[in-house]
């Protein structure tokens, strides 16, 4: 006979018991997503390296200097990433109340970014003494969104040992396109290249086109397909494809392979921001330069890309967050860091410490960008505008389309 | 008369309760059993499921207040956006090559290590199997530097005279890269799968059929694979539902470029729900694929009647 064993049911205490120990692991789990630090020294940005995370430990270390009890944690992803993951960041319950933006990317933040005039009168912080061009790129809506802390515009870095070696004049305040190649044919040679170029859209060829008098937005609409930039961005194109004097940059994350190729003397010349004047100073030393971006005319303008510190909007301690940032956007911070890091301040009066132990023509190229200079401001889809430039430009440094299909066909899509 | 105590007794009613009684305490006595893993499927597969059906009648911002719009996202989806046409193409064509060599090679190597059995089939068995547990990330960051086009890929073949192709900046070779990386790393799962279903094979049956003379063809067309038919079915199955999410790969290795060469509909997904702050959007796409999967998912067991054999 087949004998039928009911097992007997779980008692109410073996139930409550086991939902016990699955509300622990629930807590459990819920603790291990905040740090547990204080939202209003807790700052959200991009740490995509060592150079990143040493910069904004600059800040916090002179902050230190007057106040030895500050503190500031640092959180956040890569630069590239950040824009993706900040909005994610800042809707969650252990948001940290304070952020970064661009000046290019302050529209894009907007929802994100709590007015700061007030904050700033009642702290008696004088917005006027900042970099007018700046405060305008970070005023989204006619309210000031960020405090910069520098206002950096778009450089020629070079190295000055093989422009000399090669016997090639350097470049200064005056740089045309035409010299700007011939300087890069010459300066190409077996498997050294004249030029590194990074497939990311505000490089060589956007700010080319900057300098030519040409905007990728206007009246806070975009204009990719404004000749002047389409031209510029064909320019670097064919610097590639038709000029040979650079070789094509890798379909994804090209441009630490780019800085690098600059650092280790594999090629002559690289655009990028006073920010990585520090690093490059380090790895190329006394041979390093610094030029203006070369234009059509030879005359310089500037795409500022400056940067600053923000509240987020749902930060419930606004006052305090703020009282942060004031620590860490003083004359005295923003000097030491401008001295220290290499970063272009967002105070003409800390100019001369930023020049402190810089050749005097690297200062005299990016001095006159800066004053000479716009910042870039773009519209709430410029994650999505470059997003779909870094996938397409593949296409252009293989010769497969041109700038204009490529730069029309984001207009149309983005708009 | 007299009765017997066995006749005396009262008729034994089968329980003392109902049938409905019986229901509830079996109710009862599972519940503590179900109840976790369905609070787990009611919150993370059903809630999320019924969100994101009404996330994407919206749109809806990572942050700041959502907008009702209808049918809105649907219609550009199906009507004005070129990307989602070309990333739902670049699935499907990935989903076909990766399933059918996936599935294909799989069972020629499983076959083949049960014809070498011993410590060598072992051996290589973990071989293959080692790349499914490595993360996929690493794995596009190695093949990058590899498949750049100063890579060590075009370098070897520099060494013997050929000029390697730019494999990830041309449309064709990217796609073709993008599904070499994920044989190389999903390949090992079906290979132990399969495996395992050759290995359940009556021996004896092998036996009988190489002693009526069926050559290693045709004894593994007409008796090992209807046998393994009901393994396959289920690794077609898997492998195909996994090749429609297919993500990390074009994230990592080429950014669904050059161009949207290959943009896959999760890339697609990710990038307008995370990067281009359009969730709404994102879920009808999600909702779209849903779909998709669940249509092709359906036509295969509506076929499996045709090849798939359960006796064994």
């Amino acid at each position: 006979m087949k004998s039928v064993m009911r097992r007997p049911a779980p008692s109410r205490r073996t139930v409550l018991a086991g939902l016990g120990a699955i509300g622990a692991l629930a807590a459990l789990t819920a603790c291990g997503g905040s740090g547990g630090s204080d939202p209003t020294t807790t700052l959200y940005t991009w740490i995509s390296n060592e150079n990143d995370r040493a910069q904004w430990q600059a800040f916090i270390d002179a902050a230190k200097e007057s106040d030895p009890e500050f503190a500031l944690t640092l959180e956040g992803p890569s630069f590239e990433n950040y824009w993706t993951k900040v909005k994610t960041r800042m809707s969650s319950g252990d948001a940290p109340a304070l952020l970064t933006t661009q000046a290019a990317r302050a529209q894009e933040l907007d929802a994100l970014l709590a007015p700061l005039e007030d904050l700033a009168e009642g702290a008696g912080v004088d917005l006027s003494q900042y970099n007018e061009a700046m405060i305008a790129g970070m005023t989204v809506d006619g309210s000031l969104r960020a405090i910069p802390y520098d206002a950096e515009p778009m450089v020629l870095f070079y190295n000055r040992a093989l422009f000399e070696d090669a016997g090639v004049e350097l470049p200064g305040t005056t740089y045309s396109m035409d010299q700007f190649l011939d300087n890069a044919t010459s300066l190409t040679s077996g498997e050294k290249y004249g030029l590194a170029i990074s497939a990311g859209l505000v490089h060589l060829g956007m700010s080319v086109g900057f300098a030519n008098g040409g905007s990728p937005v206007t009246d806070g609409a975009l204009t990719l397909t404004d000749p002047k930039i389409v031209e510029a961005m064909q320019f670097g194109f064919d610097l590639v494809v038709e000029h040979e004097v650079a070789s094509a940059p890798a379909a994804v994350d090209s441009e630490p392979a780019s800085q690098q190729d600059l650092m280790n003397g594999k090629v002559a010349m690289y655009v990028d921001g006073p920010w990585m004047y520090q690093a490059y100073e380090d790895a190329l030393g006394d041979d390093l330069g610094v030029a203006i971006i070369p234009s059509e005319t030879g005359e310089a303008k500037g795409l500022i890309q400056g940067s600053g510190f923000g509240i987020a909007s749902n930060a419930q301690d606004q006052q305090s967050a703020f009282a942060s940032i004031a620590t860490i956007t003083t004359p005295e911070v923003i000097g030491a860091v401008a001295n220290s890091r290499g970063t272009f301040p967002s105070l003409a009066s800390q100019e001369e410490r930023w020049a402190e132990g810089k050749l005097e023509d690297n200062v005299a190229a990016v001095t006159r960008l800066a004053h000479d200079g716009e910042p870039l401001i773009t519209t709430p889809t410029w994650n999505e505008v470059d997003s779909k430039f870094t996938q397409y430009a593949t296409d252009g440094f293989q010769g497969n389309r041109t700038a204009q299909e490529i730069l029309t066909e984001i207009q149309e899509a983005v708009g | 008369m007299t009765t017997s105590p066995l006749q005396a007794a009262p008729a034994k009613s089968p329980s003392p309760r109902g049938p409905r009684s019986q229901q509830r305490h079996g109710f009862r006595a599972a519940s503590p059993y179900l109840g976790p893993g369905m609070l787990g499927f009611a919150l993370f597969i059903v809630v999320p499921l019924v969100a994101s059906l009404i996330i994407s009648f919206f749109d809806w911002p990572l942050f700041g207040a959502p907008q009702f719009v209808g049918l809105e996202n649907y219609r550009y989806l199906l009507a004005g956006d070129p990307a989602f046409w070309i990333s739902l193409r670049n699935t499907l064509i990935f989903a076909i090559l990766y399933t059918g060599v996936n599935l294909a090679v799989a069972l020629g190597l499983s076959y083949w290590l049960m014809n070498l059995g011993g410590r060598w089939a072992a051996f290589f068995r973990v071989l293959f199997f080692i790349p499914v547990v490595t993360p996929m990330i690493g794995n596009a960051l190695i093949f990058r530097l590899m498949l750049n086009d100063d890579g060590i890929v075009n370098q070897m073949l520099g060494v013997v005279g050929i000029q390697g192709p730019q494999w990830l900046n041309t449309p064709f070779w990217a796609m073709l890269s993008l599904v070499v990386m994920s044989l190389w790393q999903g390949m090992g799962y079906n290979i132990i799968v399969l495996g395992a279903g050759i290995a359940g094979i009556n021996p004896s049956v092998i036996e009988a059929s190489r002693i009526d003379g069926a050559g290693a063809v045709s004894r593994f067309f007409r008796v090992v694979f209807p046998m393994l038919s009901p393994t396959i079915f289920f690794c077609t199955i898997m492998t195909v539902i996994g090749a429609f999410k297919v993500f990390a790969q074009p994230y990592a290795l080429t950014e669904g470029g050059p161009g949207n060469a290959t943009n896959t509909l999760v890339l697609h997904l990710y990038r307008n729900g995370f990067s281009f702050d359009k969730l709404g959007y994102a879920s009808a796409i999600a909702w779209v694929l849903f779909v998709l999967v669940m249509l092709v998912t359906a036509v295969q067991f509506s076929q499996q009647k045709r090849w798939v054999t359960y006796d064994s």
